[in-house]
């Protein structure tokens, strides 16, 4: 295989991602018209006043709200997509996704505590979501290893079954009580359902140390992965150390997808379906795997967001909704397209 | 059914009237300043002329105090009254505003309402938009400082007074004319019964419950634990209401209907024909229509002192 020929999926994705990003600040449930658009722009960088913007207001919707949305749910995708691509290799199973192991269900289970609580319906309790979120999904996770735990090994069918059983408990503890609440449950319902993207600046911020270390971290596993493919014995005997493996691509993909999920909500199917698109295209190399699947994942999350914002224009549908709604269709054609046998 | 009845559950959860202190009110040389209900100091250098309404409450009690030319954008539930629809919608399905839109409308106030979150108002603060959050009334005290509240915000002070003294009036005057009777008949209101096993209904607390009391009821949810909860068609036939209100049936519910579901033949209201359609908007958002809610209510659980 040529160098070039290694190169063409990164070029692919990575165009892929600068079409959605600017697809995504220029398109809105407000239409700016394009020349508009690219004055107000030029001018922005530069600290002028576009002349087609007398009040100001289109620069403000652009930095304000597009671009801050734009970054978070771009690291968003790359986190869910790079960690659902992670999982897959390490529990080497193909319906493995970064909520598999309690994520999602501990982070709404913060979330809806949080929103149940008093103090959080007052400006000043704004952060109590997303850092209750972000401290039940590493809380929830934390169990499901304990419980997976044999002696110094963590067995990953174990793993699977005490993700699953403590997923279901969880959210079943999640679902009494929102029964039990009263006003609040629509805004717990928002959340769980992908709708609470917040606005500006702060959550970027709040996620960016997460992200690259847990992006750059998960780019790296993808060697053992590829080596774990053969069978944990087999890897073992090739030198890698199959447990520090395990521990590091639970904990970087844990990391990346709570902070995420805490500032957006949980929005499923993309860390579940973009690994598979890219293995169906490019092959299951992990080392290509996982950092294509994060460009790809970041595109998917934005483009369908772009449609959430738009399709029924100014209402606004949870992101999380359309996920699956766009996301399921694109994935069984390119399913069905490759006519893959025994592709796994 | 299960889905459907939790999706109701979630419109009931944002219709509900829950609590929260109004804002005390005080005006210095021109400009208004008011605290909000989340305790933020709103200052206004003169009456908003451009107004944002956030939630159908809202908009119904700006048209009732007479600034209904002023609202220049409103939710996409704001139904009443009619001309609201004209206005330019800013979304709020499942609390998702479109932001752009209300920033794009330059006003120079929103008011967001009891259904709305600290995180919508912040949203809205970082774009450099004044926001007035309206908490939803205890009582029906809370509503006319409310009604006085927008008055103030929009210029309309006046008006918003008069309406409050005449919405008083009009309360006191069901309140002399129950005090004559002397039944208290048992009502249970039904909220959604898509489960007719166990249907929707207000319990303690809540607004409803303080209406269908004021109006000489006494409301059968008042025994459950939570503000809204599902009834057991048990617990509905040893009380053995005297009468049934239908707040479902802006959603297709009909009282022949409710006759056909397994048991409920059993109860009174039932045998006796005593089922009411309703409308729940009336009832459900905190705003001047809460007293038409009252008359109504008044007149269908005392026939008998509104001939």
């Amino acid at each position: 295989m040529t160098k070039k020929h290694t190169l063409l999926p990164f070029l692919i994705t990575a165009v892929v991602l600068f079409v959605s990003m600017v697809v995504s600040i220029a398109v809105g449930s407000v239409f700016i018209p394009l020349n508009t658009f690219a004055d107000v722009l030029k001018q922005g960088l530069t600290g002028g006043h576009s002349a087609l913007d007398p009040s100001g207001v289109f620069l403000k919707i652009i930095t304000d709200l597009r671009v801050p949305r734009t970054l978070l749910l771009a690291l968003t995708g790359a986190a869910l997509a790079g960690s659902g691509g992670a999982y897959q290799g390490l529990f080497r199973n193909p319906l493995a996704d970064p909520f598999l192991i309690g994520v999602s269900s501990g982070a709404g289970l913060g979330a809806v505590l949080a929103i149940m609580l008093p103090v959080t319906a007052t400006m000043s309790g704004l952060m109590s979501v997303p850092a209750a979120a972000f401290a039940g999904a590493l809380l929830t996770v934390l169990v499901v290893v304990q419980l997976a735990r044999v002696g110094k090994t963590v067995p990953t069918t174990n793993l699977i079954l005490a993700g699953v059983a403590v997923n279901a408990f969880t959210s079943a503890l999640t679902s009494a009580l929102m029964i039990h609440s009263t006003g609040e449950l629509r805004r717990a319902l928002v959340w769980l359902m992908g709708g609470a993207v917040q606005t500006g600046w702060q959550p970027l911020l709040g996620v960016l140390p997460y992200m690259v270390i847990g992006l750059t971290g998960l780019v790296l596993v993808g060697h053992p992965l590829n080596v774990l493919q053969f069978g944990e014995e087999q890897a073992h005997q090739l030198g890698i150390r199959v447990q520090r493996v395990r521990w590091f691509t639970i904990l970087l993909a844990t990391l990346t997808t709570a902070a995420a999920v805490a500032f957006v909500g949980i929005i499923g199917f993309v860390g579940l379906v973009v690994p598979h698109i890219i293995r169906l295209t490019w092959g299951g190399d992990y080392r290509r795997l996982i950092p294509l699947s994060m460009l790809g994942g970041a595109s998917l999350l934005l483009l369908t967001d772009v449609v959430a914002r738009t399709v029924i224009a100014p209402q606004e549908i949870p992101v999380g909704i359309v996920t699956a709604l766009v996301g399921g269709p694109f994935f069984l054609w390119v399913l069905h397209r490759s006519k893959a046998q025994n592709y796994w | 059914m299960k889905k459907f009845t939790l999706i109701t559950t979630i419109i009931m959860a944002v219709l509900a009237i829950s609590a929260c202190g109004a804002g005390g009110a005080q005006t210095d040389a021109g400009g208004i300043s008011l605290t909000d209900g989340l305790q933020h100091e709103v200052v206004l250098e003169k009456p908003a002329g451009r107004i944002v309404s956030l939630s159908p409450s809202v908009t119904e009690i700006l048209f009732a105090v007479g600034a209904g030319d002023q609202v220049i954008g409103r939710d996409s539930f704001s139904n009443y009254p009619a001309e609201a629809g004209a206005i330019q919608d800013v979304g709020g399905s499942m609390g998702n505003y479109s932001y752009e839109t209300i920033a794009s409308l330059e006003p120079d106030l929103v008011i967001a309402s009891g259904i709305n979150t600290p995180e919508q108002v912040s949203a809205l603060e970082k774009l450099d938009v004044t926001v007035y959050y309206l908490s939803n009334p205890d009582d029906l005290e809370g509503l006319y400082a409310m009604l006085r509240t927008v008055g103030e915000l929009t210029g309309h002070s006046k008006e918003a007074q008069v309406l409050a003294a005449s919405l008083e009036d009009r309360v006191d005057a069901i309140a002399s004319t129950i005090a004559s009777s002397k039944s208290t008949p048992l009502v249970f209101y039904e909220l959604d019964g898509s489960d007719p096993a166990k249907p929707w209904t207000p319990g303690p607390g809540t607004f409803l419950d303080l209406l269908i009391t004021a109006a000489g009821g006494k409301n059968v949810g008042a025994v459950l634990e939570s503000e809204w909860a599902q009834i057991s068609i048990e617990e509905l036939l040893v009380q053995d209401p005297d009468l049934i209100l239908l707040g479902d049936s802006i959603y297709g519910m009909t009282p022949e209907l409710v006759s056909t579901r397994p048991g409920w033949d059993g109860l009174s209201a039932v045998k006796d024909g005593r089922l009411y359609g309703f409308n729940d908007d009336l009832v459900s958002r905190p705003g001047p229509r809460l007293v038409d809610g009252l008359e109504e209510l008044a007149r269908i659980i005392h026939p008998e002192l509104y001939p």
